[in-house]
């Protein structure tokens, strides 16, 4: 009995944990999977099982592709010039000591933001009529006349890009600081023992050792940026047409604004399943790079 | 592979299985039992008799000064504490639908946007107030209510959820001051209206001074309400009497032709302009005219709100050309006040709509800036309200009142007015014609209402 007991006691241990972990990740996820197969409204969860009617709707739903399209493009471009842009940052600051502090409190300050007030910075920025950006651009002469950046297709997502660029460039500099900083100092001075130039020092030492760290930095930003949606639904709903439509407002607008729980169920699930392919391939994207640099 | 089968096969029935724990959802309510649990007509005891109760009340950012005062007037009267709980103004009927279903029921009185009224009832969000309309009828003088505003803020097939808020028509607001320095009169058509607007824009060219506002994000009820103003003064309507679609009418394309005329001349950009950035305008006098409602002229009017205060116009939109023009106000907004399904304190959610509904309280909120507009005839006749909005908008009030163009408040609409979003979004921008953007939207209300007939 005791030995039996001994036996299984390290998975008894973890059975609470296991149980925490089923109840607030696979649960809900299985509603939502659950919920795609039918014609939910909110108050008729679970009403006439379609099974994959949903689904093949979206397949042909042209404003689901659209935002997707959207997402992947808002995703990948953003994320490439934070990352890019922390990473220039931060090996400017690593061996500026006096001032590192208040570089870091600064760099603090967008990332204490609230999405929702960094949304209406940025729209008052933008107002073509009271904004200070138009203000300044018609001082010096670069523009002839007020832009409307939120309400021209061709300006209202580079517009929505700079915002969040502006908010999470500086999670991406102190992510790239922390891992320069953490980089040992020893190979260092040996480089310079051997007369090794700037540019080597860089090419061959900091750049593969800090790499794994920067991209994972990238991993979780992408990820991240995937799930935009505060930025859209304050500055643009998704608008002037379908120009800055992406993945989860357009799910919010099914689901909440339509009430088609069950279609948005779908279109979360298909979300689900393409972010988790893009994570599978950047990972072994990542890998491969390593291998390369290395 | 066979464990994975019955281990995941578990998870989904135990997942269906919560979440069938977590559905509140309240029989559908009828006459019957909302007659029984409303509180009878009968004179208030001596004092304050809810004093320590408390009442939650949903609504709208825009109407929090307005609701505030509705709390504070309530306590004074009853006692009873009145907590709002405040949404963006696109949000509440999603929230009132959430309270019920979700089995949140923190709710007790809803403040909802009329075109949601239908998408409430199915999701048995609002009581049925028959019995209790019958039995206040002659006590708070329903029929002082507008017919208009009496059946399209309260009814769903011929049944009572609400009382009548917010009467919010849109009219056509002018800044003399500009109209004078250009020599231009408020326009009585909308064609009037694209000269006069491209008059003043053209004039004061490098001034920031634009002859029209144009509310044209792509937000439902901004970029919809645009639409209509033009929709409706064109002879078009959404759906016809049998509720099929005939959105892309010659009536409403020439509408929707005349809105992206009128684009080049508007403030900019009519696609990026929604109330802010119109009032913004408005308020600094740097725009001619403004759609808008008619509380307009008290905010205008407050003071250190504008440059503008005391140099307003205003007059009933415009009207379209054509066999089928007329002259219309649209029922852009518009708020009726109900009671949830799931009150945790019903009766004095009774006690508070009985409360907004009395005359006297509706000439109290007409009167203060709360962005409340009137629902009573007896408001727009009392000395106090002309005094406090001006003859001119109680005039223009009247004219509106002869022909008001509504929304549509029937379940689907808020499946319909997407699609007719997006498209109108797409011809403001010019990825779509007019005719071709109301095509689609014609083919895409035929596909939404098929499938869920």
């Amino acid at each position: 009995m005791n030995s039996s007991l001994e036996k299984h006691s390290p998975k008894l241990m973890v059975l609470p944990v296991f149980i925490v972990l089923l109840l607030i990740s696979l649960v809900p996820l299985i509603y939502v999977l659950g919920i795609s197969f039918t014609q939910s409204t909110l108050s008729k969860p679970f009403n006439d099982f379609i099974w994959f009617e949903n689904y093949k709707k979206a397949f042909t739903d042209e404003i689901f592709g659209a935002s997707l399209v959207n997402t992947l493009l808002f995703a990948f471009i953003v994320t490439t010039i934070q990352t890019f842009l922390g990473f220039v940052l931060a090996f400017a600051m690593q061996k500026e000591r006096k001032l590192s502090g208040l570089f870091r409190t600064l760099a603090l300050l967008p990332l204490f933001t609230p999405p929702v007030a960094v949304a209406m910075i940025w729209r008052l920025i933008y107002d073509p009529n009271s904004g200070f950006l138009n203000y300044y651009m018609r001082q010096f002469g670069i523009f002839e006349k007020s832009v409307a950046f939120l309400g021209d297709p061709k300006l209202a997502f580079p517009a929505i890009m700079f915002a969040d660029i502006w908010q999470w460039t500086p999670f991406c500099f102190l992510l790239c600081l922390a891992a320069l900083q953490s980089l040992p100092r020893d190979p260092y001075e040996a480089a310079a023992v051997d007369g090794a130039s700037a540019w080597q020092v860089f090419r061959r030492l900091t750049l593969p050792m800090v790499a794994p760290q920067v991209l994972v930095v990238f991993l979780f930003r992408f990820l991240i940026a995937l799930k935009v949606f505060d930025l859209v639904y304050m500055l643009t709903f998704g608008g002037p047409g379908n120009s800055t439509q992406v993945a989860s407002f357009y799910i919010y607008r099914v689901g909440f604004k339509q009430f088609n729980i069950g279609y948005a169920g779908a279109l979360s699930i298909l979300v689900l399943i393409l972010i988790s392919v893009l994570a599978t391939g950047l990972t072994k994207g990542r890998d491969f790079l390593l291998r390369k640099l290395e | 592979m066979k464990k994975l089968s019955v281990v995941l096969s578990l998870l989904i029935v135990v997942s269906m299985l919560l979440a069938a724990c977590g559905q509140a959802t309240p029989a559908p309510s009828t006459g019957g039992p909302a007659a029984t649990e409303a509180p009878a007509a009968t004179e208030a005891p001596a004092g304050k008799p809810y004093e320590g109760q408390t009442l939650n009340f949903l609504t709208i950012q825009p109407h929090n000064v307005a609701a505030q005062n509705l709390a504070d007037w309530f306590k004074e009267e009853t006692g009873a504490t009145v907590n709002l709980i405040v949404v963006p103004y696109d949000n509440v009927i999603e929230k009132a639908v959430l309270d019920v279903t979700s089995g949140a029921a923190q709710i007790d009185v809803v403040e909802y946007w009329y075109p949601g009224l239908g998408t409430l009832v199915e999701n048995n969000v609002l009581e049925n107030l028959d019995e209790w309309w019958k039995s206040k009828e002659a006590e708070l003088k329903f029929d002082d209510f507008f017919e208009d505003y009496r059946d399209v803020l309260t009814t769903i097939d011929g049944k009572k959820y609400g009382i009548p808020y917010d009467g919010d028509m849109h009219l056509l607001w002018y800044n003399k001051e500009l109209f004078a320095k250009h020599n231009v009169q408020a326009p009585t058509t909308w064609d009037e209206y694209l000269q006069v607007c491209k008059t003043i824009t053209e004039a004061e060219k490098g001034n920031d001074v634009y002859g029209c506002a144009i509310m044209g994000a792509k937000i439902p009820l901004i970029l919809i309400g645009t639409f209509l103003n033009r929709l409706g003064s064109y002879g078009g309507t959404f759906l016809d009497a049998d509720g099929k679609p005939v959105i892309n009418s010659p009536e409403a394309v020439a509408a929707l032709d005349a809105l992206v005329a009128e684009l080049p001349y508007a403030l900019p950009t009519p696609s990026a302009v929604a109330f802010d950035e119109a009032l913004g305008g408005w308020f600094t006098g740097k725009v001619g005219m403004v759609e808008f409602w008619t509380d307009l002229g008290a905010m205008t009017d407050a003071p250190d709100a504008s440059v503008i205060g005391g140099k307003w116009g205003v007059v009933a939109l415009p009207k379209g050309s054509g066999p089928k023009a007329k002259v219309v106000a649209s029922l852009n907004a518009g708020f009726g006040m109900g009671v949830s399904t799931t009150a945790p304190n019903k009766e004095l959610a009774y006690k508070f709509i009985e409360f907004v509904a009395r005359p006297d309280i509706a000439l109290r909120y007409n009167t203060v800036v709360g962005g409340i507009d009137p629902v009573r005839k007896s408001t727009l006749e009392d000395p106090t309200f002309i005094k406090f909005a001006g003859e001119e908008l109680v005039a223009a009030i009247k004219e509106g009142h002869k022909n008001l163009a509504p929304w549509p408040t029937d379940a689907l609409w808020f499946k319909l007015q997407e699609p007719l979003t997006d498209n109108l979004s797409l011809a403001l921008t010019g990825a779509k014609t007019p005719k071709q953007a109301l095509d689609d939207t014609q083919a895409a209300w035929e596909k939404i209402i098929a499938e869920n007939k």
